[in-house]
């Protein structure tokens, strides 16, 4: 969890285009390297970024360029297959090349493997695309479907820890609830009547873990105009026995360890 | 600096694209893999897709015909050697192509004036391009996006993008102050942004 402010949006453009001075970019690759949420609005920014490219007018391309290319094509062989990367690799994050040398050509090549070995033996275009399609769905019908079972099986489960957190100062007031599997590192944490927190602040959960060690940051959570916030699934460890949940106010982009007071808790 | 995003429902509020795109890009992905087996026909299939957006980016960048088809080439003989590079999970392939051009482009200027280099690192975008109707009517809708644009919004961004000038050199150039052009080019943005995903 990075402990910095979030790089704004328009930076975040900026670096799509490497436009930031090279500090500036510097800086940026150091903060998205640890923060998901930047990744995250990296991609729209992204997205943004490429909009404004397609505003340029659509020329004609010179007589002759794509005989060119394919001329050269021709002659080109092609590289072997990089080494797959871990798909967390953050895909703007590339070695600096020189002239043409493409960086991005080396990263995570896992998936377009296992697109090649799917398609392999399949002659049929149509049947190919057809293919792609199918498995895409299926992959992320599939992922969706773990998520729900992962889900159900923390709330369900005899095994849970079920939690119910409440203030320190006003037990009547804001009320936690935390399902808690730790063979899965599965949490589930509701909470509602909670009161608002400025818009640089947050409030942020933890994991008291039974062995002793630090607290475990569990999410951060915002309430909504109702009072209500929730933390569904956060990235836990497997396995970590839980004494007590906690929840502390941090500044906005989360901490690495709480700020007291614990303004819920329990156990 | 708090990040005021958060946008968490993007991928939601632009659902009403997913499918096209998903079969857009499982036909860029057919593409590929047909190309990472050495079918010359998939890439001249790729090039016919997205060459001439390809060139027409770096041509607005470098205003040079010549130096733009070099561009053009380079991106395209590097996608040959290597398609599996591309990973569809990340994003789209054309507007990776869109961002690549551009940045090969603004490389090739600052390389005309110094040294200076700037990094072609993978940029995924969500924007899938890769059906013919699809792309016009993008394409239509992004131009008419720009064109309503104030003229400071519009200039500001296509100086970051186009000319490859920072917010510190918007702001020198234009005379604005840097807050401003950082605002413009936000607002921009953002306008862009919210166009594509209604």
């Amino acid at each position: 969890m990075s402990t910095k402010p979030h790089i704004p949006q328009e930076d975040l453009a900026l670096y799509a285009m490497q436009a930031l001075t090279p500090e500036e970019q510097q800086a940026a690759q150091a903060h998205l390297d640890e923060c998901a949420y930047c990744r995250a609005a990296l991609l729209d920014a992204m997205t943004d970024v490429a909009a404004v490219g397609l505003s340029a007018e659509q020329k004609a391309l010179p007589e002759g360029a794509r005989q060119r290319l394919m001329a050269r094509i021709a002659n080109t062989p092609q590289a072997a297959a990089p080494a797959p990367r871990p798909v967390a690799v953050e895909p703007v994050r590339e070695e600096r090349t020189t002239g043409f040398g493409l960086g991005w050509l080396g990263w995570a090549a896992a998936l377009a493997m296992l697109a090649v070995a799917a398609y392999l033996g399949y002659g049929n275009h149509q049947l190919q695309q057809q293919l792609s399609e199918d498995r895409g769905q299926i992959a992320r019908l599939t992922a969706s479907a773990n998520r729900a079972e992962e889900l159900t099986e923390a709330l369900t489960s005899p095994a849970a820890k079920q939690v119910t957190l409440t203030e320190t100062k006003r037990p009547d007031q804001p009320v936690g609830h935390a399902t808690y599997l730790p063979a899965k590192g599965a949490l589930i944490f509701v909470a509602s009547n909670l009161r608002p927190v400025p818009e640089n602040k947050t409030y942020e959960l933890w994991l008291i873990p039974a062995n002793g060690k630090a607290p475990m940051p569990a999410g951060l959570f915002r309430p909504d105009a109702s009072g209500s916030a929730s933390v569904v699934l956060p990235t836990l460890p497997q396995g970590v026995e839980a004494k007590a949940f906690g929840v502390t106010i941090e500044d906005a982009q989360g901490s690495a360890t709480p700020t007291l007071p614990i303004v819920m808790a329990g156990q | 600096m708090p990040h005021d995003l958060p946008n968490p429902n993007v991928e939601a509020s632009r659902s009403s694209d997913r499918p096209t795109e998903n079969m857009s890009a499982a036909g860029d992905m057919g593409l590929l893999t047909r190309i990472q087996s050495g079918d010359q026909e998939a890439m001249s299939a790729l090039f016919d897709r997205y060459g001439t957006m390809v060139y027409s980016v770096a041509l607005r960048v470098l205003k040079d015909a010549g130096e733009a088809e070099d561009v053009m080439q380079e991106i395209f003989v590097q996608v040959w050697k290597n398609p599996g590079a591309f990973v569809s999970g990340k994003g789209s392939l054309s507007g990776w192509l869109v961002v690549v051009a551009r940045n090969r482009a603004i490389d090739m200027i600052r390389r005309r004036r110094s040294t200076e280099q700037v990094e072609l690192f993978a940029l995924p975008s969500s924007t899938n391009l890769a059906r013919e109707a699809e792309r016009n009517s993008l394409l239509g809708k992004i131009r008419g996006v720009m064109g309503s644009l104030p003229e400071e919004q519009r200039k500001s961004v296509e100086l970051a993008f186009f000319e490859g000038l920072s917010h510190s050199e918007i702001a020198e150039k234009t005379g604005d102050p840097l807050g401003t052009v950082k605002t413009r080019i936000r607002l921009a943005l953002t306008t862009i942004r919210k166009a594509l995903t209604v």
